[in-house]
């Protein structure tokens, strides 16, 4: 038995059960350790995920390679952002329970799960830790009207997923007779052999899983969820279980399926094609920063479904640069909007950042960085993650996809460069409280990564390539 | 003529099935006879404790009282509530009676005398047991009366709670068989009795049948000082009669299984008598009835909360515990039963 | 011949019931339909030979999980008027929804074709001589072990969530003080009295409670950490 070949996972189950029990026993309020814990937590199990090895564990249903690495360790570094941004939040808002942190270490091994899955099984009870946590932290400020409302909306929508995937899960398996992936690609090797039971399989688990990454058409939770949730957990929701799903949805898609593009790539055409246009049309019109960066993150995840509809190990590279840049973007764009805080209540709306850059100029800096690096404006992370997705859809001839991802991101500049417009050229409204530390460290981290991405650009594209060339084997 | 009826009887399908049910007839009129006279020792047992004398005006000793009972019972007429729902209703005291009935088929009273040997045999028991709170929440429901519908919220509550904890007393019992087979478990108690290593379980389980059963001091679901008679305030004469005939079949059935998993079924002690099983293990079951009875005449009745603690705080973490303790022992010491 | 009989008539029963779940008007009754699908779904593994999975069903299903269900249902105050207004002003939408999807499992009937050589993948081959609960430890703790593991995690985050979501610590709720309970001494309340049977009680020696305790401020604590006062 393999069983090392999961050992960051365990460490960190086994960490998180521990941080629950020490929460239980601590005599007064155990949040701010239990945080603590939980960072280094995350910390050493990033340290063994860089020392683990390549490897196949558990019976073929757990798989340890170059892809998993990666995608693991962009995990773990979102979710350590996404706790220290909570840190000043939880205690303002009176929600400061030594669950919070735990929940998102539990969701964490849950998206680790997803990211090593070899296996059907072990792949649906990943998305359901990562999703079952998510829920409950959504609903977390439980007396907040809205909070509870985001919560429940978003199990609910999230069961009906679930139920697309198992479905799909279950008649991909009657008709090959199998849910290891291994297996599966062995047995499904060409496009026009394969029955409609198992193209439907397919569909119904893209479904499911497109839920899980807000890609139009079932993307109808994300804006009521990141507006009603409680903001770190917005920022949490916005970055790591994204990264794990879209790398879910590349492992199954270029990996068991892969010799069935011609069945899903239109598919992943058409939804990347409608979350490019919703993300950029629908942003337009919104006041509050939270549902704006709802549409915004909808128009990203349809960018980086065009380098997986590529199909090539060029485009899942892609893929992955796009994430990592996606995830450090908008880690520090949620530090400035929770940063946001007048006599000590929350603001979220966008006329309330007006002329930030006479009363905070450091903090209109940084989020004016990641405004230009949503907007894909060089040479800031944003603009590198964008390039290398259209060049891989160029290079297969996808040239109206990448036409259209190019249009819609200069619409989508259009609102991203106002945010900028109202912080630098409008009156000044009162000026936010001061900020706290942590977020200002994490504003800091993002926006230094964002600036600097194309300086260390290369040691992360040879990361990406080995990774993506894991997947196609 | 008798080779050729046990012939028909053994190996065709239509003689199966008479077999079985002559086989089934073989338990249930002892088992009806033993819960007719369980009301009346219980009345003169709470009597004795009490300072009573309990039943004694029909027949010698009162002995003919159970009968008296009987045919009261069913001379009465049987009231339905014009607010109930009437076949649920009148299903709710059914289920309970043929629930209590149906958990015979599995239990040995001696080796290999059971209706149904099979493999999954306390898993069985425990199933049927676990169902036994339908016929008490059916009948608060289908009452359509506050003081039945509280019986039955309670009854629900307790009866999920304490069957946790039992569900772990089982386990810890099947670590040591390595079957399910309640053949198996008796037989495994052959050199010594489950009750001795596994005191503390036999008693949680002991208790748990206490509150399984509904009987004092967690018969909080008929509590007659706060919410009158509980689940079947409302039933009367046969109908009434079958949830009580119910309520003593399970009680003779928990004792059965606290005898089979802890008290070396028909085993005597020592190895005393080998021939005498079934005597044994009735012997058995009536201690264990006593104890019933005598729990009843000693202790007040718990309150809710406390109860409920009982269950979740203190039988299942500290059955939980014993699990583990138990089975790393066993695994310490390669004392496990044989791995297939 | 009788397992072909109890076949179809636990299969039949099964169908039935489950159609009553749906359409049932009072929703107790359709939990209650739902229960006795349960039970004959377990009554139809038993006679595919999966005795262990078929008490498994009846225990966690009919035992625990349906009980929590009908006493919520029971608890719930519903509106049947308002639910069958809901009902048809969503049907044509749900109609149109089912027919789609009956259309396309007609279309994945059509094309029924079980990929070449999937039987080789399958797990675990079927050993009659060894009882299925041995099997189903063995490969459960075995090859499936991550997946236990794993399923355990999400159980214990449903357990975190609701008691996050729901539990509040109300000042005025009473929490009983067990040391409390067991310090207390029979003869700090009770005087044993030797009674000879038959000759009664003499009038001083009837049991009463002993003088309580003048501390004012600890009696009413005591008063809810003992039993049997209310």
């Amino acid at each position: 038995m393999n069983w090392i070949s999961a050992l960051p996972e365990l460490v960190l189950a086994c960490a998180g059960m521990a941080i629950l029990v020490f929460g239980v026993l601590a005599p007064k309020n155990a949040f701010r350790l239990a945080s603590m814990f939980t960072i280094a937590a995350f910390l050493i199990t990033a340290m063994l995920v860089m020392g683990g090895t390549t490897s196949l564990g558990y019976s073929g249903l757990f798989s340890s390679d170059a892809f998993s690495q990666f995608v693991k360790l962009l995990i773990l570094a979102a979710a350590t952002l996404g706790v220290i941004v909570s840190l000043d939040y939880s205690e303002h808002e009176n929600m400061q329970r030594f669950e919070f942190p735990v929940l998102i270490l539990l969701s964490t091994v849950g998206m680790m799960l997803m990211a090593s899955a070899a296996n059907l099984m072990s792949l649906y009870l990943g998305v359901e830790l990562m999703s079952l946590s998510i829920y409950v932290l959504a609903a977390f400020a439980r007396d907040n009207l809205r909070s509870a409302e985001a919560g429940l909306k978003y199990f609910v929508l999230g069961a009906l997923a679930s139920g697309l995937l198992l479905y799909g899960i279950s008649l991909v398996y009657g008709f090959s007779g199998s849910m290891n992936f291994a297996d599966l690609s062995a047995e499904l090797t060409s496009a026009s052999q394969a029955s409609t039971g198992v193209t439907i399989g397919v569909v119904f688990i893209v479904a499911g899983l497109a839920f899980k990454v807000s890609a139009v058409p079932f993307h109808m939770w994300t804006p009521d969820v990141y507006e009603g949730a409680p903001t770190p957990v917005t920022a949490f929701m916005g970055t790591a279980p994204k990264v794990a799903a879209m790398a879910l949805l590349v492992r199954l898609l270029s990996g068991p399926f892969a010799h069935l593009l011609a069945q899903w790539q239109q598919l992943i055409v058409l939804v990347a094609i409608a979350s490019m246009l919703l993300g950029s049309l629908a942003a337009i019109g919104q006041k509050n920063i939270k549902r704006l960066m709802a549409y915004s993150s909808i128009g990203h995840m349809g960018y980086a479904l065009v380098g997986l509809a590529a199909g090539t190990p060029l485009g899942v590279k892609g893929v992955l640069i796009y994430l990592v840049t996606y995830v450090f973007m908008n880690v520090g764009t949620f530090a400035c909007i929770l940063a946001m805080r007048r006599r000590g209540r929350a603001v979220e709306g966008i006329a309330d950042l007006a002329g930030l850059a006479k009363t905070d100029l450091g903090m209109a800096l940084w989020l004016a960085i990641f405004m230009f690096s949503m907007a894909g404006i060089p040479p800031f992370s944003g603009f590198w993650g964008k390039l290398f997705i259209f060049q891989a859809a160029v290079t297969q001839g996808m040239w109206v996809l990448a036409v259209i991802g190019v249009l819609t991101s200069v619409i989508g500049a259009y609102y991203y460069i106002r945010i900028i417009k109202v912080m630098f050229f409008d009156d000044a409204a009162e000026a936010f409280d001061a900020r706290p530390a942590s977020l200002s460290f994490v504003a800091v981290a993002g926006g230094l990564f964002t600036t600097g991405f194309f300086l260390f650009a290369a040691p992360v594209e040879a990361a990406a390539l080995a990774a993506a060339k894991v997947i196609f084997g | 003529m008798v080779d050729l009826a046990l012939n028909f009887l053994f190996n065709t399908q239509l003689g199966f099935l008479i077999l079985t049910v002559l086989k089934a007839f073989a338990i249930l009129v002892p088992l009806l006879m033993m819960v007719a006279y369980l009301t009346y020792v219980e009345r003169k047992v709470l009597g004795a404790i009490q300072l009573r004398k309990g039943p004694n005006v029909v027949g010698p000793f009162g002995l003919f009282q159970p009968f008296a009972d009987a045919i009261k019972m069913l001379m009465k007429e049987t009231v339905i509530p014009s607010g109930a729902n009437k076949v649920l209703f009148l299903l709710a005291p059914m289920l309970t009676f043929s629930l209590a009935m149906l958990a015979w088929a599995v239990i040995p009273v001696n080796d290999g005398w059971a209706i149904a040997d099979i493999n999954v045999g306390v898993l069985y028991l425990f199933a049927i047991s676990s169902l036994g709170v339908y016929g008490i929440i059916i009948a608060g429901w289908a009452s359509n009366s506050r003081y039945p519908f509280l019986g039955a919220m309670r009854s629900a509550a307790q009866m999920v709670s304490y069957e946790v904890s039992m569900g772990f007393v089982m386990v810890t019992v099947l670590v040591c068989v390595g079957s399910l087979n309640l053949n198996d478990i008796v037989m495994a108690q052959s050199k010594l009795w489950f009750c001795i290593p596994l005191f503390p379980m036999a008693v949680i389980f002991f208790i748990s049948t206490l509150a399984e059963t509904n009987r004092s001091p967690f018969d909080l679901p008929e509590g007659e000082s706060e919410i009158v008679a509980g689940f079947f305030l409302e039933y009367s004469s046969m109908s009434f009669g079958l949830f009580f005939l119910g309520e003593y079949a399970n009680m003779i059935l928990m004792s059965s299984m606290t005898t089979i998993l802890f008290l070396g079924g028909w085993l005597g002690p020592f190895g005393l008598w080998p021939a005498l099983g079934p005597i044994w293990f009735i012997l058995k079951v009536c201690m264990v009835l006593f104890t019933f009875i005598w729990v009843r005449g000693t202790f007040p009745r718990y309150r809710y909360d406390q109860l409920m603690r009982l269950g979740w705080k203190v039988f299942l973490p500290f059955s939980l515990f014993y699990l583990v303790l138990v089975a790393g022992v066993l695994m310490a010491f390669g004392w496990l039963p044989h791995v297939a | 011949m009788i397992a072909t009989l109890a076949f179809y008539l636990f299969a039949g029963i099964l169908l039935v019931s489950a159609a009553m779940v749906v359409s049932a008007r009072n929703p107790v009754h359709a939990v209650l339909f739902l229960i006795l699908s349960f039970f004959n779904a377990a009554a139809l593994f038993l006679l595919a030979g999966a005795e262990f999975l078929a008490m498994i069903l009846v225990i966690v299903y009919v035992g625990a999980v349906a009980v929590l269900f009908l006493f919520v249902v029971m608890m719930l105050d519903i509106n049947f008027t308002q639910l069958r207004e809901g009902f048809q002003r969503y049907l044509p939408v749900g109609a149109t929804i089912g027919v789609v999807l009956l259309a396309e499992l007609v279309i994945v009937f059509g094309g029924w074709r079980i990929a070449p050589g999937s039987d080789a993948h399958r797990f675990a081959p079927i050993d009659v001589a060894v009882e299925n609960t041995r099997q189903i430890g063995n490969i459960l703790y075995t090859d499936y072990i991550l997946l236990f593991q794993a399923s355990g995690l999400i159980l214990l985050v449903a357990m975190i969530g609701a008691i996050v979501l729901t539990l509040r610590d109300r000042k005025t709720s009473l929490h009983q003080v067990v040391s409390k309970q067991v310090a207390r001494m029979p003869a700090d309340t009770l005087v044993m009295v030797d009674v000879i049977r038959g000759a009664g009680v003499p009038a001083d020696h009837y049991l009463r409670p002993k003088v309580a305790p003048v501390a004012a401020p600890e009696a009413a604590h005591d008063s809810h950490g003992h039993g049997g006062h209310h």
